[in-house]
C-alpha cells in the first residue's frame, strides 16, 4: 500500500516536471533542420539574369510598391533591409476580449473587476533580402527574402492588476502568400520569370 | 585604563571608516588576454582556402540565412555581418551573432563569429563548429 502511494507520489512529480519546456540549446539554433529546406525554397527564387543590380533594385521598388520603406542597403553584397508600421487590430481579438469580459462579469459579486485582457495594437513587419550570383559567370541570380514582424500589445487588466501596454512579441512570417506575392511582383518588374529551386 | 580602551576604540574605528574612503584600485591586468579568451578566439576564428572577399561574406550570409537568422546589418568595407533570431519555439530569447571575414594572405579567408544568447557570450565550442560546418557548405557546394 505504502508503496504504491510512493509510486503515485513519484509519477505526480514526474508529471509536473515535464510540463516545464526545456529551453532550445544554443548549439541546435546553430544547425540545419529538416524543415529549414523547406523555408529556404518557399523564400527562394532564380532569375536568369547577368544584372545583380537591376534585381536588387527592382527588389527595393517592388518593397517600396508594397508600402515598406527601405532601412538599410549595401550593394556591394546585395542587400536590402526594409520595414513598414501598421495597426495589428485584429477583430476577432477584440470579440474575444469582450467575451472574456462578460463572461467574468461575475467576479464584481466578489468586489473584483472583470478580466480585460490586451489585445495586439500595433506591428512592424519587415523583410531583409538577399541576392547573390549562384555561378561564378553569374548568369542566374538568386533572390532570398525573409519576412518577420514585431507586434506590440495594448493594456489589460486582470483583477486589480493593470497589464501595461507595450509587451512585445516578435514572430517569422512562414505565410507561402506573401511570399508568393512578392516574387510575382519583381518577376513582372524585371520581365524576368522567377524560377523556383 | 578606560580611556585608553575607548581611544584605542576610536582610532581603530577611524581607520575603519577612512578605509572606506579609498576607492578600490582597477586590476592591472583588466584588459589583459587570459588564457580562457585565446581558447575561446581559436574556436570562434577559422581559415578557409578562398580567394575572393565578396564571395565568402555572401556565403556567410547565406549561410546565416539557411540557419534562419534575420540579416541585420552588413558592412563591404569591414567585412562585417551582423544576424539575429529568436530561440523557437519560443520567441523570447534572441540568439545574436557577428561574423567578421578578412584577408589572412591572397588565397586565404580567416572567419570569425561571435555569438551571444540574450546578453551572455556564447562560449560552447559545439555552437561554432555547427556553424562552421553550415558555412563550409555554403562556400564549397556549388548548387545548381
Amino acid at each position: 500500500m505504502r508503496r504504491w502511494r510512493i509510486m503515485a507520489s513519484g509519477f505526480l512529480l514526474a508529471s509536473q516536471l515535464s510540463g516545464c519546456v526545456q529551453p532550445t540549446q544554443p548549439e541546435a539554433l546553430f544547425q540545419l533542420m529538416p524543415e529549414s529546406a523547406a523555408h529556404r525554397a518557399m523564400q527562394t527564387r532564380l532569375f536568369e539574369t547577368k544584372d545583380e543590380r537591376e534585381l536588387l533594385s527592382a527588389s527595393a521598388a517592388v518593397l517600396q510598391d508594397l508600402g515598406f520603406q527601405v532601412e538599410e542597403s549595401v550593394r556591394e553584397v546585395g542587400f536590402l533591409r526594409a520595414a513598414k508600421e501598421r495597426s495589428a487590430r485584429e477583430h476577432g481579438q477584440d470579440l474575444t476580449r469582450f467575451f472574456i469580459w462578460i463572461f467574468s462579469t461575475p467576479l464584481l459579486f466578489l468586489q473584483q473587476p472583470p478580466f480585460m485582457m490586451p489585445v495586439d495594437l500595433h506591428q512592424k513587419i519587415a523583410a531583409t533580402l538577399v541576392a547573390r550570383p549562384l555561378n561564378t559567370e553569374s548568369t542566374r541570380q538568386e533572390i532570398r527574402i525573409v519576412f518577420y514582424r514585431v507586434v506590440w500589445k495594448g493594456e489589460g487588466m486582470s483583477g486589480n492588476q493593470q497589464i501595461a501596454p507595450g509587451e512585445q512579441r516578435m514572430e517569422m512570417v512562414r505565410d507561402p502568400g506573401l511570399y508568393q506575392q512578392f516574387f510575382a511582383k519583381l518577376s513582372k518588374a524585371v520581365f524576368l520569370e522567377a524560377y523556383t529551386l | 585604563m578606560k580611556l585608553r580602551v575607548i581611544r584605542g576604540i576610536v582610532i581603530i574605528a577611524g581607520a575603519v571608516l577612512l578605509h572606506g574612503c579609498a576607492a578600490p584600485q582597477p586590476s592591472q591586468d583588466l584588459l589583459a588576454p587570459t588564457d580562457a579568451q585565446m581558447k575561446i578566439r581559436t574556436v570562434q576564428t577559422r581559415t578557409f582556402d578562398v580567394k575572393d572577399r565578396q564571395a565568402a561574406m555572401r556565403a556567410v550570409i547565406a549561410a546565416l540565412q539557411d540557419l534562419g537568422f534575420i540579416i541585420e546589418r552588413a558592412n563591404e568595407p569591414l567585412g562585417l555581418v551582423t544576424a539575429a533570431r529568436f530561440a523557437e519555439p519560443n520567441y523570447y530569447d534572441v540568439v545574436g551573432v557577428t561574423v567578421t571575414v578578412r584577408q589572412e594572405s591572397d588565397d586565404r579567408m580567416m572567419i570569425r563569429a561571435n555569438a551571444i544568447y540574450n546578453n551572455k557570450p556564447i562560449e560552447d565550442p559545439k555552437v561554432y563548429q555547427n556553424f562552421f560546418a553550415t558555412l563550409e557548405r555554403s562556400l564549397f557546394v556549388t548548387r545548381p
